[in-house]
């Protein structure tokens, strides 16, 4: 065992230990169990970061001689890092709200916690695979766990019906990453992501193939229909998923493409993944703005953020890359946290409509406090690690001339702060709903409030000295990918060098913008409440509202109706009932002609037969 | 000696004994079948590449016939009518063309090669149940026992394939001289048999459907040959016997739950049989083809044959077949084992619950292809070919036929 392989070994020694101590360990004793051996991997994960930031990538054998010639290996760069330090630490503060959050789960524990350790191991191993078949064993191996957890309540329809459409989806187009790996051993003879000879394999159709892959699992339209259906998974399962463990994967596929030949898919790939990406940014917020269950409303951003990590990824500079990764990080924070408030919120109500819920500021003060820091950081507010993320963005892409990117990016910021203020305002303020009435709503226990309080602390933090995180963590991957790290940042997050005067003065012009709106409302004489003096046909119309978030949000989601007709579920429906339908006319003529009449096709065959050895 | 094959052959033996003394597959003369079955697939094994061997195979296939007769109902004696003319004629076949070309040590002159190649071609389609002359495989599944079906797609056509395996390796002329044909075959059973499997609402066709599915896929693996393509096709069999046995088993501990056979419209049978389910739903992994299954071993390989050999085309063939076979098993996962229970067992001795050896059986047989996925080379044949392919893969040398030797 070495430095290396022991975050994985870590995870796989956690899931013995879970199966092994499954009968004398409480549900509560597995969940701590679960905890101290991902922090223990998280701690594990962070001895490697000396080694990342001087450039050297760590090599080791974790299965030699796997099968026959090939071995399964770990070469650990600055990108494997990054993602194995972002999966080990948000996985175990999702582990340790999980302690009280699945305390009361009557059976399945055992389960629950192994296959979430295999998860989180699934991940590393993805990060450091050093070649593309371990990688892509990896990335099955996360689908399948995934697949579980999401089904995990397996009596319940809703549960396993989102586990299924998971499973196809991504692993129907996971099928391109496994043809891309088989066309580059065709040519190359080997699979390692650092071979020269890799390099001249990877063809752009195989850039394709992995970029399908990679889309399917990061939920980039039109293949994210899966996500919003895993939200009937426990509220851990869906952090973890959406924070650190499975939509990254495909944004690690296609960072980990630009060690090979030095990005050259990138010439031709480039410019698709920037407008799928775009296009995505645009569909997710706008579908989430229809949502009202809270854990929809925030798989729908997930759809969105997710397009803008790959928008920073396809930008294809070093500027885009840190981008691309350092909005990777904040997601997994800000996101994690949100899904993690979500759940404590349906813990102590037993609901999670945004219809059904209301004044929760009062009787969960401290979930408050964590929501408002991670819908703020989301949402790209300053003072968080959001607002560094997109900052970055818009002057990687300012950088490279772009400003229709910028423009999406600036869009769907506006529409995620309406969202969010939609169901921050819906979930936290007012007077709780009818629902909620005579219910003991309860705050979320302390462990849970630690597991999701730091992760919004840190996204505090980044988002103050975002230097912490670009410098041992990000700035290594970037390097590790073949590229220069030129990026000069200060406190906050502004750049000191490209990119800086045309953000700067961009972000004048919104503060000013915002300042002056600020002063004519309150300089506006505030209408005094009262009624109106309009003859309605009825009772007459009540003086002193104002729009509202909720208002905005409704707006919007009334002049972006035609969007909605976007879903491609009902096509994919279309083509699973086309083929049903011709594998039952097959059925029906194949039963009448070839199982009925067995000598029909044995003398079908023999003439064929006959006949094509005398034709070859 | 076979020290793959033999020792898989005896534990799936094993394993079908213990799983029919707990859940019952037939009266007395199944178990005399069975074991018949077995023995003389096994003996095969031991006798090598040799006539001795083709008699034993032969004679095992016939006595697998008794196993489906010995169900005793017109459904069980029509199928092992049609299983006896598949047998019947696909031995007179493989005879023949093994007699032609000496048990493929010679190539005989033009036309002799030719129609031993097709008889070969004939013989080897209704052994294996390829399309079109399936139509044995899925009335036989239908009328039969699970672990009938079982047996027979996991030792009998499995040791039919080896068989033909160790062929490729002594005359490889067979294959690599008429490949279009072989081609032409196993992509006609791997779309088809996927497009079939789609179809059925009773498991039990259905599974058979899928074994098509899956030596259409061997099946291209071998004629395409070469390092990947053959470690692919002797992977991917060693997968397939232990899948099937798997799969058959979890869909016959259902059969035993509800007093009836399996389709579609049954519902939430994890609840009552929670093994069976996790056995079911491991072996359709492993027979997908998902890492890290044994079954996944199998087919990067046959991917990375069919790739060499035809490119994207061939590789968007697979890739269909791949596709179809997930959403039929998907379909079958969700449908028929997760989500919520049905009211109740409608007939029947419906509602017994799995004996705890055949939990057990199924539970080996479901973690043995990702234990052996996680370390394959324990499944490799041995380096030193048998004497006998030792012997006939010599240098050519003329042949008093008029061919080569």
């Amino acid at each position: 065992m070495t430095s290396t392989t022991l975050p994985i070994l870590l995870l796989l020694g956690g899931f013995v230990l879970q199966l092994l101590l499954a009968r004398w360990l409480t549900p509560v004793g597995k969940g701590v169990l679960a905890t101290a051996v991902v922090f223990a991997s998280f701690l594990a994960s962070l001895t490697l970061v000396p080694a990342s930031m001087a450039g050297v990538a760590a090599e080791a054998m974790l299965l030699p001689g796997w099968d026959g010639p090939l071995s399964i290996g770990l070469r650990v760069d600055g990108l494997s890092v990054l993602f194995m330090v972002m999966g080990t630490g948000i996985g175990a503060a999702i582990l340790l709200f999980s302690v009280r959050y699945m305390e009361h789960e009557e059976q399945g524990t055992t389960r629950f916690y192994a296959i979430m350790l295999v998860f989180i191991a699934g991940l590393l191993l993805l990060a450091g695979a050093a070649d593309m078949l371990g990688a892509y064993m990896a990335w099955e191996v996360i689908g399948l766990c995934s697949y579980s957890l999401v089904g995990f309540w397996y009596k319940q329809k809703a549960a396993t019906d989102g586990a299924r459409k998971v499973l196809v989806i991504t692993h129907l187009a996971g099928y391109g990453f496994l043809v891309g790996l088989v066309l580059v051993y065709a040519r190359a003879g080997t699979l390692a992501w650092t071979d020269p000879a890799v390099a001249s394999a990877f063809t752009s159709g195989v850039a394709a193939l992995f970029i399908v892959a990679a889309m399917a699992k990061s939920v980039m339209f039109p293949l994210h229909t899966w996500i919003p259906e895993a939200m009937n998974a426990p509220t851990p399962v869906s952090a973890l998923l959406h924070s650190a463990c499975y939509v990254k994967a495909g944004v690690y596929l296609i960072a980990r493409m630009y060690v090979v030949g030095g990005g050259q898919w990138h010439e031709a790939m480039g410019t698709p993944l920037l407008a799928v990406g775009c296009v995505t940014i645009l569909v997710g917020v706008i579908f989430a703005m229809a949502q009202t269950d809270l854990k929809r409303l925030l798989a729908f951003h997930t759809v969105s953020q997710l397009g803008y990590i790959v928008v920073g990824l396809a930008l294809g500079t070093d500027l885009g890359l840190a981008a691309g990764l350092f909005y990777c990080l904040s997601h997994a924070l800000f996101k994690g946290t949100l899904f993690m408030c979500a759940g404590a919120i349906q813990h102590a109500t037993g609901t999670r409509d945004l219809r059904d819920l209301g004044g929760l500021a009062s009787a969960m003060p401290g979930t408050a406090k964590v929501w408002i820091i991670a819908a703020a950081s989301i949402a790209g507010v300053p003072l968080t690690n959001g607002f560094v993320a997109k900052w970055l963005l818009f002057s990687a892409a300012l950088d490279k001339g772009l400003l229709v990117v910028v423009l999406v990016g600036w869009i769907g910021s506006i529409l995620t702060a309406f969202s969010f203020l939609k169901a921050t305002v819906n979930a936290f303020y007012g007077v709780p709903s009818k629902a909620l009435l005579g219910r003991p709503v309860h705050e979320a226990s302390p462990s849970m409030l630690t597991g999701m309080g730091s992760m919004a602390g840190l996204c505090l933090l980044f988002g103050v000295a975002p230097q912490l995180l670009m410098l041992p963590i990000v700035a290594p991957a970037v390097r590790s990918l073949g590229f220069d790290w030129a990026v000069e940042m200060s406190w906050l997050g502004i750049l000191t060098d490209r990119g800086t005067i045309a953000v700067t003065v961009g972000g004048g012009v919104v503060l000013a913008s915002a300042m002056l709106g600020l002063l004519v409302y309150r300089l506006a004489q505030a209408p005094a409440p009262g009624l109106v003096s309009v003859y309605s046909g009825g009772e007459p119309l009540p003086a002193g509202d104002r729009p509202g978030a909720v208002d905005f949000a409704e707006m919007a989601e009334t002049a972006f109706h035609p969007v909605y007709s976007l879903d491609p579920d009902p096509g994919y429906l279309r083509i699973w009932r086309a083929l049903t339908r011709v594998a039952g006319a097959a059925q029906t003529a194949a039963g009448a002609v070839l199982e009925d009449r067995p000598l029909l096709p044995i003398g079908l065959v023999a003439i064929a037969a006959l006949a094509g050895v005398w034709l070859v | 000696m076979d020290t793959v094959l033999i020792p898989l052959f005896l534990g799936i033996a094993l394993g079908v004994g213990l799983y029919a003394g707990a859940i019952p597959q037939g009266d007395r003369s199944w178990w005399r079948f069975a074991a018949a079955t077995v023995a003389l697939a096994v003996a095969a094994r031991l006798a090598g590449h040799s006539w001795t061997a083709t008699l034993l195979a032969s004679a095992a296939e016939l006595v697998a016939v008794g196993m489906v007769w010995s169900g005793g109902t017109d459904a069980a004696r029509a199928a092992a009518r049609k299983y006896l003319t598949a047998v019947v004629l696909a031995t007179l076949c493989t005879w023949a063309a093994l007699a032609l070309t000496g048990l493929g040590t010679l190539r005989p002159g033009a036309p002799w090669d030719k129609l031993a190649v097709a008889l070969l071609l004939i013989g080897v389609a209704l052994k294996l149940g390829l399309v079109p002359v399936y139509f044995w495989l899925p009335a036989v599944a239908r009328a039969s026992s699970a672990m009938t079906t079982a047996l027979i797609v996991a030792v009998v056509d499995v040791g039919a394939f080896c068989e033909l395996l160790t062929l490729r390796e002594t005359a490889p002329w067979i294959f690599t001289g008429f490949a279009p044909l072989w081609i032409g075959l196993a992509v006609l059973s791997l779309l088809g048999a996927a497009l079939l499997a789609l179809a059925q609402r009773a498991l039990k066709p259905m599974l058979a459907f899928s074994s098509i599915d899956d030596m259409g896929y061997l099946l291209l693996g071998l004629v395409i040959g070469g390092a990947d393509g053959m470690a692919g096709a002797w992977f991917g069999i060693l997968g397939h016997a232990l899948g099937k046995i798997v799969l058959f088993g979890a869909v016959g501990a259902a059969e035993w739950h509800l007093g009836r056979a399996v389709t579609l419209d049954d519902r939430g049978l994890s609840t009552p049989l929670p093994v069976a389910s996790a056995a079911f739903m491991l072996g359709a992994l492993g027979f997908i083809g998902i890492p890290p299954t044994l079954g996944f071993i199998g087919h990067w390989r046959l991917y990375l044959a069919g790739a060499e050999l035809g490119g994207p085309l061939l590789l968007t063939v697979l890739y269909a077949s791949s596709a179809m076979a997930l959403l039929c098993y998907v379909r079958v996962i969700h449908r028929v084992w997760l989500g919520p229970a049905a009211a109740g067992p409608a007939v029947g001795t419906g509602g017994q619950p799995l004996p705890r050896v055949a939990a057990a059986v199924l539970l080996v047989f479901a973690v043995a292809p990702v234990l052996f996925g996680l370390a394959p080379n324990r499944l490799r044949p041995t380096l030193d070919p048998h004497p006998h392919v030792a012997e006939l893969t010599g240098p050519l040398v003329a042949n008093p036929l008029g061919g080569v030797k």
